[in-house]
């Protein structure tokens, strides 16, 4: 797979830069892992907006069914962590396949329908307390463990595990994207009718969409539950995890692959480090005027307003060929 | 290789169209034709998958077509295009036929893109956004040639010339019959034009208000005087 210089670069100082200066101070850590975590989500749902034309409200389903998947494959079963957290993955797809009769719903029907089966799920736990534990939740679900005497329940351990699961997702995203599912799934867009009538199972693509997102959804479920060692119904299902997903991913760019990641991590830092200090309740406040006037200014959110930017500095129209590569490419 | 029989297709009280009996012979050229709202559009969306018919059988090659959804319909052999061309908005005009050709004949073949795109005359423009710069000639063209990708044994052109003008209908029309041949496709053509139908068509069939009142050569069908009724009203019988 293609990855250009500066790419290479930003990777290399994420594994390396990153934990070296910040990695003792855990609060900045903490909070990237949690920026991380919201972007892991916004990622993955973008990608069924973004190719699969659908909106969901119904992502902290997945969010969720990973993180009680893992945990009770750790927990009951003894599974090792790591492999139980890509199985949390695979539940959370086990769940979106109860979602596949609303696939043929529009827009603002499938956002509200998805949004009532991430309450069932949450029934679900919180009623099925013979395997969930109920409301009570469950405690002391076992951390990330060692790797080649590299403790990953660390903060900076953490921070590298989902790291590497969200380049993970990237290099899955932009190979669905790059393939002639991602061509049809862009063609489906604004003319569905006209993709089925050349062959185009539309159904089909739609659904996978659903099932690739759900999975990443449900692995970064089940790294959370790893990572903070507890889990509870309202806590695994709370709305938060798709809302500030959301918030994030529109914020960066939905449309464009790294714009929700680059989203999440800005809206969460800044508010956290600097409108929390400076209005200790209510400062998600000024995150609500940041997205609205992101919107109005720039409806293709910031990583397109970044490129527009670089483009004018770097020379006007002078490589507009190279620019189309790299837009195409991430 | 299509046959319909006695397909009739219903919306809420509407009949669209009426116990319609129909077929089109491999490599045959039938025209479609009667006035606005006479059930053409439906009977091609009854065909293809896009409505379903209240009654009645589509069989393609013997097989019964009822339960076979949209897909299934291109893969088996039809192609169709809209009245309203319908691009792919953001593909360009060879992605539009990669998509068609990948998942209409389940692999790419990058030498037929280029015979289909040489052909339609639409080479110079394959790496042009399919929906923003395409003038309508060339839409239309696109249309023929998605459904060309697809390597379609029937090919259901929904006025593929409306809105043309002389020049640009009469090279349009030389494209079609030279499809025809080259390409060994059986069609099924909406048209309004009788001159264009007789020119092109083996046999035309006849719809008004849901019902097949004719369906013969062209000679026979545009001498009837019911027909030419219908067509273009009574004072012209």
């Amino acid at each position: 797979m293609y990855v250009s210089k500066t790419g290479f670069a930003v990777i290399a100082a994420a594994y390396v830069a990153v934990p070296l200066l910040l990695g003792s101070n855990s609060y900045v850590m903490s909070l990237i892992v949690a920026a991380m975590i919201i972007g892991g989500i916004a990622l993955a749902w973008a990608l069924l907006g973004n190719l699969g034309g659908m909106v969901s409200f119904g992502h902290s389903a997945f969010f969720g069914v990973g993180a009680y998947v893992s945990a009770l494959l750790t927990m009951k079963a003894g599974l090792p962590v790591l492999a139980a957290m890509l199985l949390g993955g695979v539940g959370a797809v086990v769940a979106s396949l109860a979602m596949l009769p609303v696939l043929r719903l529009k827009g603002p029907y499938f956002a509200l329908a998805i949004l009532a089966y991430a309450h069932i799920f949450k029934i679900l736990a919180t009623e099925w307390s013979s395997v969930t534990g109920g409301s009570g939740g469950l405690a002391s679900v076992p951390r990330l463990p060692e790797l080649a005497g590299f403790d990953l329940s660390s903060k900076t351990g953490s921070y590298l595990v989902i790291l590497t699961l969200l380049l993970a997702f990237i290099a899955i995203y932009r190979a669905i994207r790059s393939s002639h599912y991602g061509l049809a799934l862009r063609a489906m867009h604004d003319s569905e009718d006209a993709t089925r009538v050349v062959g185009v199972n539309s159904t089909l693509l739609k659904a996978l969409m659903l099932f690739v997102s759900a999975f990443m959804t449900g692995v970064v479920g089940a790294f959370n539950v790893h990572y903070i060692n507890f889990l509870e119904p309202d806590y695994a299902f709370s709305g938060l995890w798709v809302t500030l997903p959301i918030v994030a991913a529109i914020f960066g760019g939905y449309r464009t692959i790294l714009g929700p990641l680059v989203g999440a991590v800005t809206v969460y830092l800044v508010d956290q480090l600097i409108f929390k200090n400076l209005i200790p309740s209510g400062h998600q406040l000024v995150l609500g005027a940041l997205l609205v006037g992101m919107i109005i200014f720039s409806p293709g959110g910031l990583v397109p307003l970044l490129r527009k930017a670089l483009g004018k500095i770097s020379g006007a129209g002078k490589d507009n060929v190279a620019q189309r590569a790299r837009e195409e490419s991430c | 290789m299509l046959r319909l029989e006695d397909v009739s297709v219903r919306f809420g009280g509407l009949t669209a169209v009426n116990t319609v009996s129909l077929s089109v012979g491999t490599h045959e050229v039938v025209g479609l034709v009667g006035p606005n709202g006479a059930g053409k559009t439906t009977l091609f969306n009854a065909v293809s998958g896009l409505v379903k018919p209240s009654s009645g059988r589509i069989l393609f090659d013997s097989v019964d077509m009822l339960r076979a959804p949209l897909h299934k319909r291109a893969r088996m052999g039809i192609g169709r295009t809209f009245q309203i061309p319908q691009p792919m908005h953001e593909l360009t005009v060879r992605e539009n036929l990669v998509v068609a050709q990948r998942f209409g004949t389940g692999a790419v073949d990058k030498d037929r893109i280029d015979e289909v795109l040489e052909f339609t005359n639409l080479a110079a423009k394959a790496h042009r956004n399919a929906a923003t710069e395409l003038a309508l000639t060339e839409l239309k063209a696109l249309e023929v040639a998605k459904a060309l990708a697809t390597q379609p044994k029937l090919l259901m052109l929904d006025e593929v010339l409306a809105g043309l003008e002389t020049n640009g209908k009469r090279r349009f029309m030389a494209m079609l019959k030279a499809l025809h041949e080259k390409f060994a496709v059986g069609i099924l053509i909406i048209e309004h034009d009788i001159e264009t139908i007789s020119n092109l068509c083996h046999r035309v069939a006849v719809l008004n208000f849901g019902e097949l009142i004719a369906d013969g050569t062209p000679d026979e069908v545009f001498r009837d005087p019911e027909v030419m009724k219908s067509y273009t009203g009574a004072s012209h019988a």
